[in-house]
Order: C-alpha cells, then structure tokens, then sequence
C-alpha cells in the first residue's frame, strides 16, 4: 500500500474514531487530526495552499471552536449521557458498506475517470485566486460578513423592558 | 483498479462514516462533527478530481472557498447550540423545536 493510500486510510480511521469516541473533548480532537490528515492529503497531491488553509484554519480555528461548546455543554452531558448503541454498531456498518461498495464502487469510479477533460493545467494560485476568480473573493467576504451577522442576531444585546 | 477509483472509494466510506454520525447522534455537538467529516471528504473529492484532470490550481481555489464556508456553518450551528443550551439547558437536537417561528 502506497503512502498515498495510507493517508487515506488514516483520514478514515479518524472519522471513525471521532464519531465511535464516547467523549466529545475526544472527538474534537479526532476531528482535529482527520484535518492534519486531510491537510497532509493536500500536501501530496501538490495543493500547499489548500493544506495550508486546511491545517490553520479546520485544525485550529473549528477545533478551538468546537472545544470551547464541548466545554460548556460537558457537565449536562455527563450527566445525561447519549445512548451509544447505535455508535458500537459502526465498525460493523462501514464494513458492510465497504464489502458491498467494493464490487459496484472502484468499477464506476474507473468508468467516470473515462470521461475526463484534461485541463491545460499550469497557472498560479495567485492568478486562480485574485484574477480568474475575482467574484469569489467578494462572494467569501459576503460569507464571513454573514457569518459575523447571524453571530450577531444569535446573541442580542440584552436591552431593559420598559 | 485506478488510484483515482481506489481514492475515491475510501472517500465514499469517509462519508458513509459523516453520515451514519448525522443520522445516529441526537447531539448538536455530533451533528456537526458529522457535517464537518463530510465536508472533508468533499474537499478530498473535489482534490482528487483537479490531479485527474491536472487542474489543481481550480480545485485550491475552490477548496478555500469551501473551508470559508465550512467555517461560518460551524460557527452558526455552534452559536445556535450555545443559545439553545443557555435557553433550555439541552444541546438535544429534539428539543430545537422552540427555535420554530
């Protein structure tokens, strides 16, 4: 087994172990490291920027987010936990998944690779980004500029009734 | 088998793995640890695509759109779990029925 597929494997490690995890604290951190996964992934495909982004902004910034929730909510999860039945039957389900796909998936995958275009590839990410996709940037701005409103209206500043 | 077939199958599982999460968790919490798994087995997708087709400059610039947007739905929902939990002191997907206008 190549390096390649090895990452692949481990990326699927870790979202198994994240969702199978009985601690949140723990599966945000799988979560965490199916990005460092993925972000090595992108490294070896030859995309240094997705990686990049990857890494800083899923392993860092959505972990941190999620750690500072669990952290809130933990004590009246302890206190009522989940009934985690249906999370041990996973191992077995993804295996059938796996056993049933690999006899229709890879052959249909294969067949869909056919039919591909080939690009003139080259170019820079700079150019992709600030120049061929100009209306992008404006509409990532507008996503960030949403997100920052509905964190807004989701928590109020809290006004006297007069 | 293709790499491209073979890279492809194990997405299918990664995201096989983000749904079941999705459908068994009653979590907030878990919901969203479910959608960002997902989320991360498209972004592959969308990578292992660009390399067959030698397009990787479109697929980076897609993909940092994509963690964007990734990054808003999560702080939303996680806004929203906060709100709820402050509410109702419950971070139970059934009990998000007060949110409905």
């Amino acid at each position: 087994m190549t390096y390649h597929n090895l990452l692949f494997v481990l990326a699927a490690v870790f979202a198994v172990w994240a969702v199978m995890a009985k601690k949140l604290l723990t599966s945000a951190i799988m979560l965490a490291s199916l990005s460092a996964a993925v972000s090595l992934i992108f490294f070896d495909f030859g995309a240094p920027w997705a990686g990049v982004f990857e890494l800083s902004v899923c392993a860092g910034l959505i972990t941190v987010l999620f750690i500072g929730a669990v952290s809130l909510i933990r004590a009246e999860e302890e206190k009522h936990p989940e009934n985690r039945t249906r999370f041990y039957a996973l191992p077995l389900a993804v295996a059938i998944f796996a056993i049933a796909a690999w006899f229709y998936l890879p052959a249909f995958f294969d067949e869909l690779a056919t039919g591909r275009q080939m690009a003139a590839g080259g170019g820079t990410i700079g150019l992709a980004l600030w120049d061929l996709r100009r209306p992008d940037m404006l509409g990532q701005v507008l996503m960030l500029a949403a997100g920052v409103f509905v964190i807004k209206s989701v928590f109020p500043r809290r006004t006297e009734n007069k | 088998m293709s790499t491209f077939a073979m890279e492809w199958y194990l997405i299918a599982i990664i995201i096989f793995t983000g749904f079941y999460c999705m459908l068994a968790s009653r979590s907030i919490v878990r919901q969203l640890i479910g959608l960002e798994i997902v989320s991360k087995a498209a972004m592959l997708s969308v990578i292992s695509a660009g390399a067959l087709t030698d397009n990787l400059v479109y697929a980076q610039a897609l993909i940092i759109t994509m963690i964007v947007i990734e990054v808003v739905v999560v702080a939303a929902g996680l806004a929203l779990l906060v709100k709820n939990f402050r509410l109702h002191g419950s971070a139970d997907i059934w009990k998000l029925d007060s949110l409905k206008g």
